[in-house]
């Protein structure tokens, strides 16, 4: 028990330290993106969506890469924390892929001139949004949690192996119907400040992503033990003749 | 509680036990319906295991059936661990439960050989005549399931239990919904088990039916046993008295 | 090995025994495939030509048929609890897999055989010129599709949902194989060579040998308790 108190205190002071690094690292992001980079000559403005939008993606896939490995040492190990690092990451995951959504249409009503293509990117990431969504549709429809874990984390590692397939596929079918594109994203000109503010706000939202993962998974912990706690309060009050419900 | 299980030893340990469990938990999340069990079951034993509902005695029988793996410590069966990957060793034991893993459509020989053929048993067709005989289905065996009473069905399902002649044997609530003269019927079969080298454990809440056959007498509480002793230690009367007292009356 | 064959050939004999007996799968899925062609019909402006979305069509009608039968894929199983039955038995976990796939994937087959009939008859489609290339894709589509459908189905049915999960599940994940049968079969019914569609096959056959061997792997997961 003093263990699991112990490695409970060390995931918060790291959720901490990593929380304090990542909010002085989104400032500085703010003033790189606000201040310091040009505006984009061709796109105007709204490019600095991209700041935003591209580290976003990149964020989403590596939660869902993060829940298909610990998926699969779940499935070998069991370790209960596994299942409660995958599931903190999908649903960080899910808010990324979110927000990918949410800033590509607006980026692309401007650099493309309609609110939705099917760019190959774009598309993949609509279909991770939905594996997503069914890994917690998974999870909340299964009565036996540990049934749930297994399910989900079988949800997890299939995803992951069907991702290359469906980019392989979505590629390819824009390569067979080319769309009205307006303009292309990765100019050949783009300045050193682009480029910069680019890398800079890649770091920023790996860190605002693990500094929430640790953040999450504490309270996953916590949650978990309050519940076993909570059980064992209520079976400790009552008496032995109303264990019925123990199954 | 564990104290009180010590207290009335289990019979003579034997090297090999047909089976034993080793610090078995088992947890449905935060719910524990198995609290730490640990015990052997020598071979030719029959072990009737009481409790009330929730008590955790399905859970005990379908780990002991390998149908569900403990959270904690293990099973063993003829000494050796159960080995989940490995299916070998699940043809060595039967299960009878309330329900009958057959299907309706299927007629009673289909459902034999069904069960048969996943077994990999040799001579099948002998063995389904042996086995529907005996179970009084014989004259019946060209007819589905689904329209057997009740009775028929679970005398079809213990046919399907013996089928591959377990050393092990399972029971779980197998006299539930069976009328007066098929819970006689399925009595006697029972009864024919007890030939010294195949192992039983029944598991139900029914004293009567419990006491009847039974070597080695258990009682489980809320995932544990709180007492075990040998049939011939138990009065029947006296029996009945401490267990609706311990349990509460939960029946 | 000849024990892993016998395991799996007996569930799915089982399998499609009491599907010849009942048919209930079988005739919801034919009735729902050519409700859709009627419904396809009907919702179609008169001045599309067919031909020119045929493939599209064929695909959106197999793909929920299939979904249909799906969801009713272990509910002989549930009724008497045969489930535990087959688990108790020493069976190798990819053997109940692949037995249940196999039946699965001749109901579909079954069921395509009428799509493609059905609606060469309400869209004059003619697929003789390229029969060979369209069964070839049809069919590597299809194990593609009940691959992924019987390892998902088996997990529906493990929750309170049950079937109305299993779309929301699979769809996402079975876009590769939309995307190249639904390309690929339109192509052939306009009369494009196989060179043309060569390619896609190639990425189909890949898709199910992965997900072939991941499903086998990960199927003992589904079913354990």
């Amino acid at each position: 028990m003093n263990d699991v108190v112990e490695s409970q205190e060390s995931t918060r002071r790291w959720a901490v330290i990593l929380s304090a690094i990542s909010g002085l690292s989104v400032l500085a992001t703010f003033w790189l993106i606000f201040f310091y980079v040009p505006t984009e000559r061709e796109m105007g403005i709204v490019q600095r969506i991209y700041y935003v939008h591209v580290p976003s993606a990149w964020v989403a896939f590596l939660a869902f890469g993060i829940v298909a490995l610990c998926s699969l040492v779940y499935l070998w190990i069991r370790d209960d924390r596994l299942d409660a690092i995958a599931l903190s990451s999908a649903e960080l995951g899910l808010v990324f892929t979110t927000i990918v959504l949410i800033t590509g249409p607006l980026w692309g009503k401007i650099a493309w001139g309609v609110w939705w293509v099917w760019d190959a990117r774009l598309s993949l990431t609509l279909l991770l949004w939905f594996i997503y969504v069914g890994y917690f549709m998974l999870r909340g429809a299964t009565e036996n949690p540990e049934r749930g874990k297994r399910f989900a984390a079988i949800l997890g590692i299939v995803g992951a192996v069907d991702i290359p397939l469906i980019h392989v596929s979505v590629l390819w079918f824009r390569s067979q119907h080319p769309q009205p594109v307006v303009l292309r994203a990765e100019g050949p000109t783009a300045d050193p400040e682009i480029v910069k503010t680019l890398l800079f706000s890649f770091l920023t939202f790996t860190i605002v992503f693990f500094a929430l993962l640790l953040l999450r998974y504490g309270l996953e912990r916590l949650q978990r033990r309050v519940d076993a706690a909570t059980f064992r309060a209520a079976t400790r009050s009552s008496s032995i003749n109303s264990q019925g419900a123990v199954r | 509680m564990r104290e009180e299980a010590r207290l009335s030893p289990p019979g003579v340990i034997q090297p090999t036990a047909a089976v034993a469990a080793v610090g078995v938990e088992k947890w449905y999340g935060v719910y524990p319906a198995l609290r730490g069990v640990d015990f052997e079951i020598s071979s030719g034993d029959f072990v009737t295991i009481f409790g009330p509902n929730g008590a955790g005695k399905t859970t005990l029988l379908r780990l002991l059936a390998g149908a569900l793996r403990p959270t904690r410590g293990e099973i063993r069966l003829g000494g050796a661990p159960l080995d989940y990957d490995e299916p070998a060793w699940r043809a060595r034991i039967g299960v009878l439960s309330h329900q009958t893993f057959l299907y309706g459509q299927l007629t009673a020989a289909e459902n034999l050989r069904f069960y048969g053929r996943l077994y990999g048993l040799a001579k099948l067709d002998g063995l389904i005549e042996r086995r529907l005989a005996e179970v009084g289905l014989w004259d019946r065996r060209d007819d589905r399931a689904r329209g057997f009473s009740r009775g028929m069905q679970q005398r079809l399902a213990l046919a399907r239990t013996l089928l591959h002649d377990p050393e092990l044997v399972l029971l779980d609530e197998p006299y539930t919904g069976l009328d007066a003269h098929a819970a006689r019927m399925l009595r006697r079969v029972l009864e024919q088990l007890k030939d010294g080298n195949r192992t039983v454990v029944l598991v139900t809440h029914n004293l009567a039916e419990g006491l009847e056959l039974a070597d080695r007498v258990v009682v489980q509480v809320a995932g544990r046993w709180v007492s075990d002793e040998p049939r011939s230690a138990i009065d029947a009367v006296e029996f009945e008295q401490l267990y609706t007292a311990r349990v509460g009356g939960a029946e | 090995m000849r024990g892993f064959v016998r395991q799996l050939l007996t569930i799915a004999g089982k399998d499609l025994r009491l599907e010849l007996r009942s048919r209930e799968r079988l005739v919801s899925m034919m009735t729902f495939a050519v409700l859709v062609a009627v419904v396809f019909s009907f919702s179609l402006d008169p001045g599309v030509e067919a031909r020119t979305v045929a493939g599209a069509m064929l695909w959106v009608t197999i793909l929920f048929a299939g979904m249909l039968g799906l969801g009713r894929s272990f509910a002989l199983e549930r009724e008497q609890d045969a489930m535990m039955g087959i688990l108790l038995a020493p069976l190798d976990r990819g053997a109940l897999f692949l037995g249940k796939l196999i039946a699965n994937l001749a109901l579909l087959l079954a069921t395509e055989v009428a799509v493609f009939v059905v609606f060469a008859l309400f869209f004059q489609l003619s697929y003789w010129k390229t029969l060979g290339s369209v069964i070839l894709v049809v069919v590597l589509a299809s194990v593609g599709f009940m691959i992924l459908g019987t390892l998902f189905s088996a997990m529906a049915a493990g929750t309170r949902l049950g079937e109305t999960l299993l779309p929301v599940l699979i769809l996402p994940l079975l876009m590769p194989v939309v995307i190249y049968a639904a390309s690929s079969t339109q192509r052939l019914i306009v009369g494009r060579p196989f060179a043309e569609v060569a390619g896609s096959v190639r990425v189909l056959v890949v898709f199910d040998l992965i997900f072939l061997i991941v499903s086998i792997l990960l199927f003992g997961a589904v079913v354990e308790e």
